[in-house]
């Protein structure tokens, strides 16, 4: 329809769970170097969408293309932010030794970090604001430094494509900036990213992609276009009416 | 295999020291008991850090079905003696252990049924199986689940392999050898020929009666040489042990970046295709390896200690996967050492428990005289990473009972400082001053019992952070700079 | 719907039943000793099943597990005091179980070890202290004291009449507090949180309820032994849970189960000589489980995986008519010919077979190039079509509507599922 590249192709994806549809065939085409947001109610399939993308969950039917080629094929060019709450913070690592998980795909299998890791982990960390705090156990950080250290482990990927899956969820104004900033710095050096997110007061000042979706998709493309009452209607049905009047 | 291991031994030790050392039950029952230790705790730190230790203890109940299976197979299917140290039983037990949680993780992904309940329902079904058939074939496999179950560390140094070294050739006795044992004798004679010695018919010979081939070590014992042979009798149990040490080390050396990322973050792990289910066969197939590797020394339901305790225990003293690794390896090793010890009564080499028998026999309850303390070594071992758990969770620097205590006492006294520090702050330069922060009414305010706010103007007094003044409590410069800092440090946190 | 299930199970109980009575014909002689082994093993059957559902409920199903192992070093220092009298090792067993529970209660609270690893440590570390007292008794030269690891490993075999008097006993008291505190032990287990901030003592049901195992689980230790106890602890419960969606059917259903499970593995052992009674009441109960998980009403495996069969064939053929009926109206006419290779192209080759179907009901007509609409399947198709819409209106506004929650599925009438005056407002949102 364009000559833009799209970065990701997603056709015709449907997951099911125990035979009760998660996910309902979706058609999604994000072009290259555009901040998108999926955003719909609860347990409307956002998380679903991007683990299926990814591969972590098995899909019923419908394929993804990631520069024209399969995820298994394009993994080197993911970077992926799973929810906070998704991994047990009493583990016992420190914060740049979690940072240096994200190059754990480049060194492949048996081979070890080095010095060099250690530096680009550091370097990610400093990019991120949370240098100081390297060798800290990561129990004793706070919400929105463990979402630093997340995106800190994504940024050493040296990804083309970013998914993140609530990054914003439960962090402080500090934090919630300082993302903004690196999302659109990310941007700014063509890279794609993919945010599930569920504030919809700031869809439109922090993104200028969006997928609305609940179960099926309601609408995706440029904010600017997607982003209006009628497709949230269409997408959040009778929730939205208190919603869009915070919104204004 | 020994044999290489021996000959590495043998350069830094003389054959005889080495027989000597291996001669000691007390130093073999360690050696095996710190190498279960070891290779449980290196698996057991990951089961503990994936939310899995009881599926070790489920597991270490199924190997009983591999065994058992592995024994049929070996006596029935190949026709071979049932073997406790044959390969089929590694091969039987992996296969249980694999069996175990893809059983579960089946029932579980039927959606039907909680994931404990699900390993609830796995691991009694498999092992109920194992004991019947047990009891089905139990005339031709000799196995008895409750050996399987308990097992005895404390005998692993009589079942050894020989190896010798030195004047190891076998002794030929002919009937010309300055050792034979020579003499006429009739051949014809009775039992076995019809007549007697002094029939004329008898026929004499020339018979030795100690000629043959003898192993030099039999030949030593009997005098026919002089010099002893250099013989090492190597229990078989090391080497079993000492292979699945080394393999269990190897695994997590090898990969422990991909452990560590799978165990920490599955879901990245998968994305990176680091193939983390596989990774968790892997490991579940170790567990099983070590456990039956482990049953005939310290016994099935025991070696679940060395899987989780000493883990736990090291997870309660440092924050670093790999100290923990160590840290777990070392104190398990450690328990097994004091624990044999402590089988034999002598606790930490501090005190004697049949001290504490004879008191209780001679004024608490009648022990029927029995005042030794002398038990199963395996459990004693047990019972000291239960002790070295206890130890940690109490005096743990990080996370002990005392330390966790002491910390909070001190929050709650700066919290308080702060709050009283505030109180000032907020009612100072105004009207109602006088109210608000008198000296006898404070308490009040605050609803602080008098004494304890006594207690606290007087400790801030004493770091110049209030001053009393017209009976009023009054903070100083150094009080007020301290309060702004506190501010900051809230809102940037 | 629930009452329908309970009748069913209630008709599964003699089916149940029947596995140990069938034993007869196994020409299998009723003495003395097998009548108690039976009746021992049925009561304690029924007691852990009654309190094995708590437990699996309440997601502690290993808890069983931990406290049968941790209750090891309690019933032998009470059988080294006491001797082998079932009341006192119960009270030993109690105690230990007990110290257990608290013990591993404190670690979880205080230290950032999660629950499966506690039930680990005091497991293994009970257990292990248990068998080096059991090492320490056995040193005594005390004929009586020998039958302790048969106690522990369990043989059924050794029950005489006053193990089941003391059962019986135990059963009876264990099940009168159950029902005394039947109202507790429901909040307890549905919503712990809401239970204490209703001022219920959560801690105390808590430990009692735990207690109340530990009794059992010591009163099964010499029929099935420390290992399988667990098993005979969660297996009627999850059975039970899978025919039922209610409390009170669930318990009596598990102490059911239990009480099969515990009578056939006395008859079977006592038909095959020789077999032991313990493990077999395990397999009779797993065996219980599986058939339970397989072909329960609406929660089987078998079930589910008939229904979803039905629902593809279902979905299929109604995607087939509303794709035809869409393309039609594009053409502008309803019974507009749609070519074969299009539709078996976007449905796959399953679409031939569901295509004739259609047509055998007269819905579609085939021609020699492809398919059309006959004036009956333009109805369904527009029934079809309008129903989706009304489903996908649902998933929108069943907040603002206050609409009971359902699981959407297109093949279902929305109007069977959904109160009227719901779909009415649906409908109206939808012309």
């Amino acid at each position: 329809m364009n000559d833009t590249r799209h970065a990701i192709e997603v056709n015709d994806l449907t997951v099911a769970y125990h035979s009760k549809p998660v996910l309902w065939d979706v058609d999604i085409d994000v072009p290259e170097g555009v901040l998108m947001a999926i955003v719909g109610p609860n347990g409307a399939g956002k998380s679903t969408l991007i683990k299926a993308i990814l591969g972590l969950i098995p899909k019923a039917s419908g394929d993804v293309k990631i520069y024209g080629k399969s995820y298994t094929q394009a993994r080197h060019l993911v970077g992926y932010v799973p929810q906070r709450g998704s991994v047990d913070w009493d583990f016992p690592t420190s914060v740049l030794d979690v940072v240096m998980m994200g190059l754990y795909y480049q060194l492949g299998w048996v081979r070890r970090p080095g010095r060099r890791e250690r530096e680009m982990a550091m370097e990610a960390l400093e990019h991120v604001g949370i240098a100081d705090l390297a060798h800290r156990q990561i129990s004793q950080l706070s919400g929105g430094q463990q979402q630093r250290t997340f995106l800190a482990r994504a940024l050493v990927q040296d990804a083309q494509i970013y998914f993140m899956d609530e990054p914003f969820a439960a962090v402080d104004a500090i934090t919630e900036k300082a993302i903004v900033a690196l999302l659109q710095e990310l941007r700014s050096r063509q890279k794609t990213v993919i945010v599930v997110h569920h504030d919809l007061q700031t869809v439109e000042e922090y993104f200028d992609w969006v997928t609305l979706l609940n179960v099926e998709v309601t609408a995706s493309g440029a904010t600017k276009e997607v982003f209006t009452e009628d497709n949230l209607r269409r997408t959040y049905g009778g929730r939205i009416n208190t919603l869009t009047r915070i919104a204004g | 295999m020994e044999r290489l291991l021996i000959d590495l031994l043998l350069n830094f030790m003389s054959a005889e020291q080495l027989y000597d050392a291996l001669d000691d039950p007390r130093m073999v029952a360690i050696l095996i008991g710190a190498m279960v230790a070891v290779s449980g705790a290196l698996l057991g730190t990951f089961l503990l850090l994936r939310h899995m230790a009881l599926t070790s203890d489920a597991i270490s109940h199924t190997v009983l079905l591999g065994i058992v299976v592995a024994f049929i197979v070996m006596v029935y299917g190949l026709d071979q003696e049932a073997d406790i140290s044959s390969p089929w039983l590694i091969v039987g037990a992996a296969l249980s252990g694999v069996l175990t949680v893809y059983l579960t993780e089946l029932i579980f992904r039927s959606g039907l049924v909680k994931e404990d309940a699900a390993l609830g329902l796995a691991f009694p079904l498999l092992f109920a199986i194992a004991i019947i058939l047990i009891s089905r074939y139990a005339d031709d496999i000799h196995l008895d689940e409750d050996t399987v179950m308990v097992g005895e560390i404390g005998v692993a140094w009589a079942n050894a392999n020989e190896h010798c070294f030195a004047n190891c050739e076998e002794v030929v006795i002919t009937p010309d050898h300055p050792k034979a044992e020579t003499g006429r004798q009739c051949i014809n004679c009775k039992p076995s020929g019809p007549y007697s010695p002094r029939d004329p018919e008898a026929i004499f010979k020339e018979i030795c009666s100690n000629c043959g081939t003898y192993p030099a070590s039999i030949a030593y014992t009997r005098g026919y040489i002089d010099t002893s042979p250099q013989i090492v009798l190597w229990p078989r149990a090391i080497t079993t042990m000492g292979v699945i040490t080394l393999v269990n080390a190897l695994f997590v050396l090898l990969l422990y970046k991909e452990l560590k990322l799978a165990t920490f973050d599955a879901g990245l792990a998968a994305a990176l295709g680091f193939r983390p289910g596989l990774l968790h066969y892997a490991l579940m197939a170790l567990v099983s390896v070590t456990a039956v590797g482990a049953f005939d020394a310290v016994g099935a339901v025991l070696v679940v200690a060395f899987f989780i305790v000493p883990a736990a225990t090291a997870y309660l003293l440092t924050d670093r996967l790999w100290r923990m690794l160590v840290l777990s390896s070392f104190i398990g090793a450690l328990a097994a050492y004091t624990g044999y010890d402590l089988a034999r009564g002598d606790f930490l080499g501090i005190y004697n428990l049949d001290k504490l028998l004879v008191f209780l026999d001679k004024h608490v309850l009648d022990l029927g005289g029995n005042t030794t303390w002398n038990v199963h070594i395996a459990s004693a071992m047990v019972m000291m990473t239960g002790f070295f758990f206890l130890l940690a969770w109490v005096v743990s620097p990080r996370y002990g009972l005392v330390s966790n205590t002491i910390r909070r006492m001190v929050q709650r006294r700066r919290f308080r400082e702060q709050l009283l520090l505030m109180h000032i702050h907020n009612h100072e330069n105004t009207e109602n001053a006088n109210r608000e922060l008198a000296l006898d009414t404070l308490h009040m305010h605050l609803n602080w019992s008098e004494n304890h706010l006594k207690r606290m103007v007087a400790r801030l007094r004493s770091r110049n952070l209030v001053r009393v003044q017209n009976n009023l409590v009054i903070m100083t410069d150094r009080g007020e700079r301290l309060l702004q800092k506190i501010m900051q440090e809230r809102i940037s946190a | 719907m629930t009452k329908n299930h309970t009748m069913l199970s209630a008709l599964l109980v003699p089916m149940v039943t029947i596995i140990p009575l069938s034993a007869v014909l196994f020409d299998v002689e009723f003495d003395y000793n097998l009548r108690m082994v039976l009746l021992g093993a049925s009561i304690l059957g029924l007691v852990t099943g009654v309190l094995g559902s708590f437990a699996v409920l309440r997601r502690q199903s290993l808890l069983g597990d931990t406290l049968s192992h941790a209750a090891l070093p309690g019933v032998v220092i009470a059988f080294m005091l006491m001797g082998r009298e079932l009341g006192w090792l119960l009270i030993g067993a109690g105690i230990a179980g007990w110290l257990g529970t608290v013990l591993m209660n404190m670690i979880i609270r205080t230290t950032r070890i999660k629950q499966d690893a506690a039930l680990g440590i005091v497991l293994a570390v009970f257990f292990g202290t248990g068998m080096a007292l059991l090492s320490y008794s056995q040193g005594h030269e005390d004929a009586s004291r020998a039958g302790l690891d048969k106690f522990i490993f369990g043989q059924a075999a050794a029950i005489v009449e006053r193990d089941v008097l003391m059962v019986s006993g135990v059963a009876i008291v264990v099940l009168l507090i159950i029902g005394l505190f039947w109202k507790e032990f429901k909040l307890l287990t549905f919503d712990s949180e809401f239970a204490s901030t209703n001022g219920f003592p959560v801690w105390f049901l808590d430990l009692f309820l735990s207690t109340l195992i530990v009794v059992s689980i010591v009163l099964g230790l010499q029929l099935a032994g420390v290992i399988l106890m667990v098993g005979m602890l969660i297996a009627p419960g999850v059975a039970a849970r899978q025919w039922t969606n209610n409390l009170s059917s669930m318990v009596i259903l598990s102490g059911l189960f239990g009480a099969a499970a515990g009578a056939s593995g006395a008859v079977f052992s006592a038909a095959a000589e020789g077999l032991p009674t313990g493990p077999l009441i395990i397999v009779a109960a797993s065996l219980i489980v599986i058939v339970s998980l397989l072909f329960a009403p609406e929660r089987g495996l078998i079930w589910r995986w008939w229904n979803q069969r039905q629902d593809q064939q279902q979905f299929l053929s109604e995607s087939l008519l509303a794709d035809i009926y869409r393309l039609a109206e594009k053409h502008g006419s309803t019974t507009y010919l749609v070519p074969h290779g299009m539709l078996t192209h976007l449905h796959g080759r399953a679409a031939r077979k569901v295509l004739r179907e259609l047509a055998a009901h007269r819905l579609l007509e085939k021609q020699a190039t492809g398919w059309r609409l006959t004036a009956q399947g333009v109805i369904q198709a527009e029934k079809v079509e309008r129903n989706r819409q009304l489903w996908k209106l649902y998933r929108l506004y069943r907040d603002e509507f206050e609409a009971p929650p359902v699981v959407e599925n297109f093949q279902q009438d929305i109007r069977e599922v959904l109160p009227r005056e719901v779909v009415t407002r649906l409908e109206r949102l939808l012309a």
